[in-house]
């Protein structure tokens, strides 16, 4: 081997090569494939097994779900817990249609507020470096910041201008907290257009207005798609914003819903299991159309 | 600006998109510059305002600076930072090393690598109240997890109602969540090492491992580092696992910083006591973004 000819010494080194030692063995044994194999495996059962027994437990009866020993596998399949679940507590409509405006809304504004100031930001300059550094910056570290921070003073300003309980309050709140990530979202995609576009669409004879809706918007459709998933998703999933700045069903969302079930003693898992099923399937749903973009989300746009 | 315009006067709709057209950059920014200052710097600002004030039954009074002071002299606040600080370690920990090893097996031959890659994705888009109820579930007295380390433990585990466990009952969904970011992230940095590297250090003769430290690591260091800031990040703000699965309990062993403060402001109405935590809690932030535009070093 080639590291034996190399001066040897250290922890680390004697370490290194014993390790690679067993590795060599275990692949001289064919056991390699194996292993990496079995442990790929793993981390499938480990994932996907808690969904799975949610979304299972939403079509067995109560006494399936909870029995013990557990019955890894349904005796029979049925929608009755679906049906209890609206018939029992039709609110569920309510929050599910607030739920729907609310991240319809939010992420109307947030994308739209957000694409537009990246390509400000990108195109144009700012006086005092502003759009270089600056306000990017201060962009990313409200990123940052945990919400608590700001939505305790936001109930507030929420109560004193009468946005609390309300749709449009939770859409406004919802925008503001999802514009950075659409803009470190969308400053990928904008750097990687030609720089000469704008220019070569301004000489076609569009305005500037024109160039940028016309020829720059279409150009990072994939850019927008994926910003659009990834504000659903946020929107869509958060409890914090919902649960103090909503009250009653005029505004409340599915995870407000979803947190405060458990009312009684008993909890209802046979409807639990239904409502979060609910909850789940559509964002599984968006995800899965962009899953190569959305890497790009969740580390603001480190990973292409 | 290079266009030519069109010298005849022009009607008042045509000049105002003129006018529009002159300051478009300004056009563009504004609208989300005024919602984020209205939703992040004029909240602090009224955090501020509201630090300096005491909220009892009869209204509020003026209190200075007694709020910081009682703060920061008496246990709890430091009290829910330290267990902040502990699910922090534990949940960051795990999912890093957990993340990035997966990485490792997933980088080397594994068939049906874009499967398991998007089965990743299924935690980390599940909200996390969801999560929390689907371990909840797998808790249940009598249930999943105790039919699994029933075996191991002698009789059924008090996820949720013993202040030794609770805080592992936390850590438990997170870890589950937020591992496949770790993995996918790391992953995406192996993938990007060039093939002629990689040959060129076979080539010098360089072990598996050697080739591991010397030659992979550095592509994906800045992408561990990025990482763990964002989980660092996450676990700060963690809210909804807590809300759902403890609510702070048992005996306040995981009363988390956001829990804390949720409990002050809307259970004591106590806004005054909160807002001043909240402003502690917002310097700890600036500090670690500070050090992630550093590392990263953030232009635009």
């Amino acid at each position: 081997m080639a590291t034996e000819n190399r001066p040897t010494g250290g922890l680390r080194r004697s370490l290194l090569r014993r390790t690679e030692w067993c590795y060599d063995r275990l692949d001289e044994y064919g056991l390699l494939p194996g292993l990496t194999h079995g442990i790929a495996l793993v981390f499938v059962l480990w994932t996907m097994f808690p969904v799975y027994w949610m979304v299972s437990g939403s079509l067995r009866t109560r006494r399936d779900l909870l029995a013990t020993p557990p019955q890894w596998l349904p005796s029979t399949l049925t929608v009755e817990n679906y049906v209890q679940l609206f018939a029992q507590r039709p609110q569920f409509y309510d929050y599910l249609f607030n739920s729907v405006v609310v991240t319809a809304g939010a992420t109307l504004l947030a994308v739209a507020l957000g694409t537009a100031a990246t390509y400000g930001f990108v195109q144009y300059d700012y006086p005092f470096d502003l759009g270089r550094f600056h306000l990017p910056f201060t962009i990313l570290a409200t990123r940052f910041l945990p919400p608590i921070v700001t939505v305790i003073p936001l109930y507030r300003i929420f109560d004193a201008t009468s946005l609390l309980n309300t749709k449009f309050g939770l859409v406004l709140a919802y925008a503001a907290f999802n514009v950075p990530f659409v803009v470190w979202m969308m400053k990928g995609f904008f750097a990687e257009l030609p720089d000469s576009i704008v220019e070569a669409a301004i000489m076609d004879g569009h305005t500037e207005i024109g160039a940028f809706l016309k020829v720059v918007v279409p150009m990072v459709r994939p850019g927008l798609i994926a910003a659009t998933i990834f504000t659903i998703i946020n929107a869509w999933n958060d409890l914090l914003f919902a649960v103090i700045l909503t009250s009653d069903t005029s505004a409340q969302t599915l995870p407000v819903a979803l947190a405060t079930f458990k009312t009684a003693y008993v909890i209802e898992w046979e409807l639990l299991t239904a409502a979060g099923t609910i909850a789940m399937a559509p964002v599984l749903l968006f995800a899965f159309l962009v899953r190569e973009k959305l890497l790009r989300g969740f580390t603001m746009g480190a990973v292409k | 600006m290079v266009r030519q315009r069109n010298s005849r006067v022009t009607a008042p709709a045509e000049r105002a998109l003129l006018w529009v057209e002159d300051h478009l950059r300004w056009f563009l920014t504004l609208p989300a510059l005024v919602l984020l200052v209205a939703f992040f710097a004029y909240p602090i600002g009224r955090a501020l305002y509201l630090s300096v004030y005491s909220f009892g039954t009869t209204g509020r009074s003026f209190v200075g600076v007694e709020n910081y002071i009682a703060i920061l002299t008496k246990g709890a606040f430091w009290d829910s930072l330290w267990i902040t600080a502990k699910f922090m370690i534990l949940a960051v920990t795990l999912e890093v090393s957990l993340g990035i090893a997966i990485a490792f097996v997933l980088n080397s031959r594994v068939r049906f690598r874009g499967l398991v890659q998007t089965i990743g994705i299924v935690p980390l888009v599940i909200s996390p109240t969801v999560v929390a109820l689907l371990w909840q579930l797998l808790y249940q007295n009598g249930g999943v997890l105790d039919f699994l380390v029933g075996p191991l433990t002698g009789g059924p585990v008090p996820w949720l109602s013993s202040p030794d466990v609770a805080l592992w009952a936390l850590v438990i969904p997170d870890v589950w969540q937020m591992t496949p970011l770790v993995t996918l992230i790391v992953l995406a940095g192996l993938q990007s090492v060039p093939d002629h590297v990689r040959e060129a250090a076979v080539m010098d003769g360089a072990g598996r491992l050697r080739r591991l430290v010397d030659v992979t690591l550095p592509y994906v260091r800045e992408l561990i580092v990025l990482v763990v800031i964002l989980r660092v990040v996450g676990t700060m703000r963690v809210f909804a696992k807590v809300f759902v699965l403890t609510r702070g309990g048992p005996a306040g062993s995981t009363n988390v910083v956001s829990m804390k403060l949720y409990r002050e402001a809307f259970r004591y109405g106590n806004y005054g006591r909160a807002s001043t935590m909240a402003l502690l809690l917002l310097v700890f932030a600036l500090l670690i973004t500070y050090a992630f535009a550093k590392i990263s070093e953030v232009e635009f």
